[in-house]
């Protein structure tokens, strides 16, 4: 019984891929309302400057942030691709247990571990204006999904774990696919002093205590969005191009370039349960 | 015994010569094939056998490109040269019948002798015969008759005759010429036709209409004339621009690599870099973006394109319209749609960025008077060429899950800011596009 189940699900995920695969504009492209939604009152006010914060993080908040990052580089489309670790329907996931941290984390404090790790910078004030107005977005974004309702297309998908990496060839995967944005030394992409593509690795990238410095987290998260304008799959044209392979290859040729250390990384997974893949 | 070395010295003698010259022929035809582009008709999509078989929707119906390869049964293997040359000048086939004229005979009436030759021994020795029958046209009668063809290429088709050489120009000119009225038959997309589908113009001393821009299954053939938006602009010692229009470099860069610092090929003109213009030598394409740099300021008696304003007032509203943005002020539902769908790639101040995201300012395809095309690509997206300079076809995906509201409300916003003053984009328009294209771009 369990294997005709097992067996369903396949069927049903190879016909999802196919259909999508052939009719790529038909999937809803979009999870979460669209921004026409935004009520035209004080409240929508703050639910746009929260989205703008999260969004133009680098260029908004720039006492804040440390790196050429926005919220929005790794949750594409504003928060709302499936599978880009959406922001749609955090809300009612948290607080929820984090073994990073041995404990229950809030949606507030999770964010700023973005913050410290991923933008590589400072804690905003839980009471300020501008956490406030990031979560007011998030909770908007989140009205859809009461408690318990699945958000299809939350977090970031998954790899084969059993994959060994070959980061000689992720060099080779990143040349051919990923350069022509993010450069060739990884350096991401400026135009008139505002940053385009993000740098990959080196000073101004995420840190070593990002999830993103993990090989296999950032594996699944490039197989599953990169690269983007590769396909005519809405919103962005985005990911499924390379095999599990090649995103494990390449994951784990960007993510051990040289990038910032993390303070307080001695303080993480206090209860044990360290992922293979953490760097320290 | 004296008799057989006598031939085989003769044999000796002419044959090493001759196959160098045939050798030599075949590969200057070869280049001459791809100037003209013929692989993009004659072979079926993704395949590169020239037997024929890709259809084509004409008013009148179905009609099907010929199998073009030295096959004696099915292809063109019996043709003598004469025969050839006429199929190819003058739209005759061997047995007397005209062809439609799909077939760009009125500009490849212009080949010169000697390329003809070369083309002739490239089609006859230079790729394989493929037994592939020509599929018969799915026209209804009375269309389907041919003889009034021969009344229409009497009436529209030029006399065949060989380019002539402009004495008042230089060589680079008239081989720009040479290429873009003939072979490259640029004018079969890019100028507008009459009511029996002649072109209105085939030199540019036929008046403002010659590359004045037109409406081209169900995409829009920009406007090659220097008209100030995207035109060529007229060599300058320094080789810059005059204030919106493309260099002749950023001109060559597009031809030859599909994209340029401003733009990117889509629709059909995906297929003309691909297949054509890739290959052409840097002095060919020079000189053809040399020619079309010289129309200057020639604009066509009904411009497709929207005039630009005065360079101040645009600079003061592109610099309005992109700190609106940067502030989050969107005025219009179509600004908020551009945030949310489009600013990401075509970022806030809509200049893309050089080489992958096409600038939305400054662009003819934005500016035209007809947004078919514009709405066409945001339906159903689009894929830059391949080419041997750029392997990563970047891709615009498809936004058909947009309303038909939503993308004239945002396309509306792209014509109206950063300076751009084109014509709102009306729902009916979307929906108009909407229902010419396959069932996937259903909302």
């Amino acid at each position: 019984m369990k294997q005709y189940t097992k067996m369903m699900s396949a069927m049903a995920m190879l016909f999802w891929f196919a259909s999508s695969a052939l009719s790529p504009a038909s999937a809803a492209a979009l999870l979460g309302p669209g921004d026409r939604m935004i009520p035209d009152n004080e409240q929508g006010k703050i639910i746009r400057q929260g989205q703008r914060l999260l969004s133009d993080t680098r260029r908004l908040l720039p006492q804040y942030v440390g790196a050429e990052m926005n919220c929005t580089s790794c949750h594409l489309s504003q928060g709302k691709l499936a599978f880009s670790s959406p922001f749609v329907g955090l809300s009612q996931k948290y607080p929820s247990y984090n073994p990073r941290a041995g404990r229950d984390v809030t949606l507030t404090e999770r964010i700023n571990g973005c913050m410290l790790r991923s933008m590589n910078g400072k804690k905003l004030a839980p009471d300020s204006a501008e956490m406030r107005a990031m979560l007011a977005y998030i909770n908007w974004l989140s009205a859809d999904y009461p408690a318990g309702k699945k958000v299809e297309g939350a977090g970031i998908g998954t790899i084969n774990k059993n994959l060994k990496p070959d980061s000689v060839h992720g060099k080779l995967v990143y040349q051919r696919a990923c350069a022509v944005c993010h450069g060739d030394e990884g350096q991401g992409l400026q135009r008139k002093g505002e940053m385009v593509f993000p740098p990959l690795w080196g000073e101004h990238s995420f840190n070593i205590g990002a999830g993103m410095a993990r090989t296999y987290t950032a594996a699944a998260w490039v197989k599953q969005n990169m690269p983007l304008a590769a396909g005519l799959n809405a919103p962005l044209g985005q990911g499924k191009v390379l095999t599990d392979q090649e995103a494990l290859d390449v994951a784990e040729y960007f993510t051990h370039q040289p990038r910032p250390d993390f303070p307080g990384k001695e303080n993480d997974w206090p209860k044990g349960g360290k992922p293979a893949d953490a760097r320290y | 015994m004296r008799r057989f070395s006598l031939l085989a010295a003769l044999l000796l003698a002419v044959f090493p010569a001759l196959a160098a010259t045939d050798t030599a022929a075949i590969k200057r035809g070869e280049y001459l094939a791809r100037a003209g582009d013929c692989i993009a008709c004659h072979a079926r999509p993704g395949t590169t056998s020239m037997s024929g078989g890709r259809g084509f929707e004409t008013p009148v119906g179905m009609i099907y490109a010929t199998n073009i390869t030295p096959d004696k049964q099915t292809g063109i293997g019996l043709y003598s040269y004469a025969e050839f040359a006429k199929a190819v000048r003058a739209g005759i086939r061997r047995d007397g019948a005209p062809l439609y004229p799909a077939m760009p005979y009125p500009s490849y009436a212009r080949i010169s002798e000697a390329d003809m030759q070369d083309l002739y021994a490239y089609f006859m020795q230079g790729i394989p015969a493929v037994r592939q029958e020509n599929r018969k046209v799915d026209i209804p009668w009375p269309f389907s008759m041919r003889w009034p063809l021969h009344l229409w290429i009497r009436a529209f088709a030029p006399k065949p005759q060989a380019y002539v050489a402009d004495p008042g120009q230089d060589a680079r000119w008239n081989r720009g010429a040479y290429l873009v009225q003939g072979l490259a038959h640029c004018g079969a997309c890019h100028t507008p036709r009459g009511i029996a589908y002649q072109e209105k113009a085939l030199t540019e001393k036929d008046g403002r209409d010659f590359l004045a821009g037109a409406s081209v299954d169900g995409w829009f053939a920009n406007s090659l004339r220097n008209d100030g938006i995207a035109g060529v602009t007229p060599l300058r010692k320094d080789g810059s621009s005059s204030g919106r229009s493309w260099t002749q470099d950023d001109f060559i860069v597009f031809l030859k690599t599909g994209r340029n610092n401003h733009s990117a090929a889509f629709g059909a003109m995906v297929d003309v870099v691909e297949h054509s213009m890739q290959y052409l030598r840097t002095d060919d394409v020079e000189a053809i973006a040399y020619y079309l740099s010289t129309f200057n300021g020639g604009r066509a008696a009904s411009p497709a394109t929207v005039t630009a304003p005065v360079a101040s007032a645009t600079a003061a509203k592109t610099q309005t319209s992109t700190a609106d943005l940067a502030a989050g002020l969107y005025r219009s539902a179509g600004a908020v749609s551009y945030m949310e769908h489009c600013a990401a790639c075509h970022r806030k101040d809509g200049e893309g960025v050089e080489r992958i995201f096409p600038a939305l300012t400054s662009s003819q395809s934005v500016l035209n008077r007809s947004a078919d095309a514009l709405i066409r690509i945001v339906l159903q997206g689009g894929r830059m060429p391949v080419t041997q300079h750029d392997q990563i076809a970047l891709a615009m995906p498809a936004l058909a899950t947009l309303s038909d509201q939503e993308i004239a409300d945002v396309l509306s916003f792209v014509r109206s800011s950063w300076g751009n003053q084109a014509p709102q984009v009306r729902v009916s328009d979307v929906s108009r596009v909407r229902k010419t294209l396959v069932p996937a771009a259903k909302p």
